[in-house]
């Protein structure tokens, strides 16, 4: 019988490139600035890893196909190496899949290395993409916020939401990352923005507007994890262990069967539950999450299908501080996607990175007490056909 | 010879009506804005001749499945490519059902429908669309509209029956239009109109009369298209006729419709004909082809009184040239985006993406598209679908956005997840929403539109999108 992952993969050490506008860097740069802090942090020499897996999502803007690219910027010596895709999720797949070789014998030391080069794409917004040959002919073009947005209008109509409400609630959870954001040296937005700022900025996606909306940015992030007994003899320090990482993928349910209302991500459900069930523990054991948050309205919604909120109340414990700083489950305590931005292969390397941070009590301002176990969550695609990833992390046991 | 029938008619027009007031403030200083009186209806992005066709072609039809099938404009989309078999498609007609495009003058249509009166036998759909360019500032680009509409006809009595006939070809250029260039060229108004008057539509109208028996003065309505203001004047006297021409009040409130506006025009008729009306409907253009009809009852559905009485007004000038192609504007590196079709995709899916077609699973859900295994949850295993066309099926809105953010060429982009009463949920974009997107919960209805245009290739697919089951009355200011 499968005993999953529990504490049989430790995350030796990791690297974070700041993010944003990063106009002076390639992605080979990118690669290499994450690459060689995680080493650094490790203490472990490039030719003792035996596997890597390179995530990247849009790959016709600059990184480029297969696995060669991560391979040649790091010069890395001949092993194998993977290129993963999965949307959203390509970063913690990324992650997932250094972990399960390292789990599973293969290898004892594995990197996971995620990066997006946006910023090259001439405009903003991530691009659009094709949906394959046969779904162009029917599946709407929508940008990702339009596909979010529709969470809003769902959710409003089955809780019984006043629309001012369910927007206020928007704009909080927008409000708390920017507060956040400010103590993140490796944010791409650094700017605390006012309630008012949010609630009068121009729309993008009915209801989502300007500050709605994550960044778009360049970033890397990268992870070396290797067997405990390795990470034992390599720190002295508290080792933080890979408790569970899941993913759920849609198969067609949500947008073509009638049952969904289109209120909540039934993928993040699913994966969550896994998660927790793989990990040990259950919600309440969690001291921070670093959830999907490309758009408020995604976040809101998320908190009810993490288990963190009840159904129908997300938005009463946003407006009541729950998920800030102070609050009794902090979210987003590095300003998340909305301060990062979304280079979409890196995002979920960069979530595992601050709860590392925070498990190594080294988040300086940000820094929060008493932690024992964070969760990191990405949504790829759209809420109607996704593909959602659930990690948590935790000291060693 | 068997009798031949009317048996259905439908007319459409698009949602939006330019008011031309617009234009002649916008263009007063050039003197190119004419008289600034009356509508003119706009075809969306993501309407042409073909899609319009289609919506006429619906109600005309009905429940009905007609074997032979023309299609009819001067502005058709594709030169080499039949867009009648695309409306056998659309209207999942089967493949073997006869199609025939048919062009070269406005009066197409009414030539296609003498055709099957006098010699067809069967059901046939007769559909004409219209989408014309003229060039900004020229004085189609204001008085031509875009619409269709469409008739079928049969063997057995429905709507009307034809008293009489007529043809008289003549190579009048009032107005003509070359392939190279795509864009008309009109003769001088008054010559336009006295020699169409003298030399086609006196001589062919009298004689159709004849052919029926009639006199001028029986007739209650007619349709007659003018290709210059005053036609209709001018034939009355020398004809006895004395019934409203309905083309003027279609071109007073739409535009002129081209190879459509008789089947519009007819349709009109025929919603507002009592029993015993005698109708005269002439196709003109290069010659002219005139019927005399008898009323025989009302259609059950008032399309083109309907048409005429909803949509929503435009004032936007440049709007009206975006929509049209006068302008080109730059609307930055995400419209770039490569959206190429390729044949052998199109071959695979296109009857069932024109058609609207989904697939029963054996346990009774509905799906749209089908594929290999159902999306039923307890599928397990590749199973046999029996089709279902959705374009008729109750559906209601079940999230929906405006999106600013993706390219669309008449922002904003409307889209949503779609449930079918059935069962069916479709991701669909949303058309026809002038204003506030519909809420969660509204009802919709299914529309023929252009699913994506090519903009490197200059090729069109072509889907169905959701609209607001109901359209506003049109406020005139």
């Amino acid at each position: 019988m499968a005993t999953g992952i529990k504490d049989k993969v430790v995350i030796a050490g990791m690297g974070c490139t700041r993010f944003g506008e990063r106009w002076d860097m390639s992605s080979d740069m990118l690669m290499v600035e994450a690459f060689e802090e995680a080493t650094r942090d490790a203490g472990i020499e490039r030719n003792r890893i035996e596997a890597a897996w390179l995530g990247g999502a849009l790959d016709d803007i600059n990184v480029g196909n297969s696995a060669i690219p991560l391979a040649t910027a790091l010069r890395l010596p001949p092993m194998p190496v993977t290129r993963v895709e999965n949307m959203c999720a390509t970063g913690t797949e990324a992650l997932r899949a250094a972990v399960y070789a390292v789990a599973s014998g293969a290898v004892d030391i594995a990197l996971a290395l995620g990066v997006e080069k946006l910023k090259d794409t001439g405009f903003g917004g991530l691009p659009i993409r094709t949906k394959g040959s046969v779904n162009d002919l029917w599946m709407p073009y929508g940008s990702a916020p339009g596909t979010f947005a529709q969470l809003a209008g769902a959710y409003a109509a089955k809780h019984g939401i006043p629309a001012a409400d369910l927007k206020r609630a928007m704009a909080h959870v927008s409000w708390k990352s920017h507060q956040n954001g400010v103590h993140a040296e490796k944010a791409h937005l650094r700017k605390a923005v006012t309630m008012e700022q949010i609630l009068n900025a121009p729309m993008v996606a009915d209801p989502l507007g300007l500050y709605d909306c994550c960044g778009v940015s360049d970033g890397a992030a990268a992870a070396i994890v290797c067997t405990p007994e390795i990470a034992r003899s390599l720190s002295r320090d508290a080792l933080v262990s890979v408790k569970s990482v899941q993913v759920c993928a849609s198969n067609g349910w949500e947008m073509q069967y009638g049952e969904w209302d289109g209120s909540y991500v039934r993928n993040t459900r699913i994966a969550a539950q896994k998660a927790y069930q793989e990990a040990g523990i259950s919600p309440k054991d969690l001291g921070l999450t670093e959830v999907h948050d490309c758009f408020s309205i995604t976040e809101l919604v998320t908190m009810e299908d993490l288990g963190l909120s009840e159904d129908g109340r997300a938005v009463f414990d946003v407006l009541d501080g729950k998920f800030d700083a102070t609050g009794k489950m902090p979210s987003q305590i590095d300003g998340g996607l909305k301060c990062f931005g979304h280079p979409v292969g890196a995002s979920g390397l960069r979530m595992a990175y601050e709860v590392y941070t925070q498990l190594k009590g080294r988040a300086g301002a940000r820094q929060l007490a008493n932690i024992d176990f964070g969760l990191t969550h990405n949504l790829g695609g759209q809420p109607s056909n996704s593909v959602a990833a659930v990690s948590v992390l935790g000291r060693l046991e | 010879m068997t009798e031949r029938y009317i048996q259905g008619v439908a007319g459409y027009l698009p949602l939006l009506r330019f008011d031309k007031k617009a234009a002649r403030a916008e263009l007063r200083w050039s003197g190119l804005g004419g008289s600034g009186r009356g509508l003119r209806a706009v075809a969306g992005w993501d309407e042409d001749a073909l899609t319009m066709a289609v919506e006429a072609a619906r109600n005309a039809v009905g429940q009905g499945a007609p074997a032979r099938v023309t299609f009819a404009s001067t502005s058709a989309p594709f030169t080499d490519r039949s867009q009648a078999g695309l409306l056998v498609d659309a209207l999942h007609l089967p493949r073997g059902a006869e199609s025939l495009d048919v062009a070269g003058s406005r009066r197409c249509a009414v030539s296609a429908l003498v055709r099957s009166l006098r010699g067809g036998s069967g059901d046939e759909l007769i559909a004409a669309g219209e989408k014309r360019r003229a060039q900004p500032g020229s004085a189609p680009h204001l008085a031509w509209g875009d619409g269709a509409g469409a008739v079928l006809v049969g063997d057995t009595p429905g709507l009307a029956r034809v008293l009489g006939m007529a043809t008289m070809n003549m190579d009048l250029l009032d107005s003509y239009t070359i392939a190279e260039k795509g864009l008309p060229y009109a003769a001088e108004e008054r010559f336009a109109r006295d020699e169409a008057v003298a030399q086609v539509l006196v001589p062919a109208v009298r004689q159709a009369l004849s052919a029926a028996g009639v006199d001028g003065a029986a007739i209650a309505l007619a349709v007659v298209p003018e290709a210059v203001a005053g036609s209709y004047k001018g034939l009355g006297k020398p004809c006895g006729l004395t019934a409203p021409n309905l083309c003027e009040e279609i071109t007073e409130k739409a535009g002129e419709l081209g190879a459509a506006a008789p089947l519009f025009g007819l349709a009109l008729a025929l919603e507002r004909a009592n029993p015993g009306d005698r109708i005269l409907l002439v196709g003109f253009g290069n010659g002219a082809d005139v019927l005399v009809l008898e009323s025989l009852s009302r259609p059950e559905q008032a399309t083109a009184t309907e048409a005429l009485a909803e949509g929503v007004l435009t004032a936007s000038y440049s709007r009206l040239l975006n929509l049209t192609g006068g302008v080109d504007l730059d609307w930055g590196p995400r419209a770039e985006v490569n959206q190429k079709t390729t044949a052998t995709v199109l071959a695979r899916h296109g009857r069932d993406m024109h058609g609207f077609v989904g697939g029963r699973d054996p346990r009774g859900n509905v799906q749209f598209p089908k594929t290999p295994i159902p999306v039923s949850p307890e599928a397990t295993g590749p199973e046999p679908y029996e089709d279902v066309v959705l374009r008729d099926v109750p559906a209601r809105m079940a999230s929906i956005t405006q999106d600013r953010l993706n390219f669309t060429p008449d922002p904003p982009f409307n889209f949503g997840l779609v449930q079918f009463e059935n069962g069916a949920r479709v991701a669909m974009e949303v058309c026809d929403v002038e204003g506030p997107a519909p809420q969660v919960g509204d009802p919709l209805r299914m529309r023929f539109r252009i699913k994506a245009i090519d903009r490197q290739r200059i090729f069109r697919t072509y889907f169905w999108k959701a609209a607001p089951l109901s359209r506003p009355a049109l406020e005139v200011k």
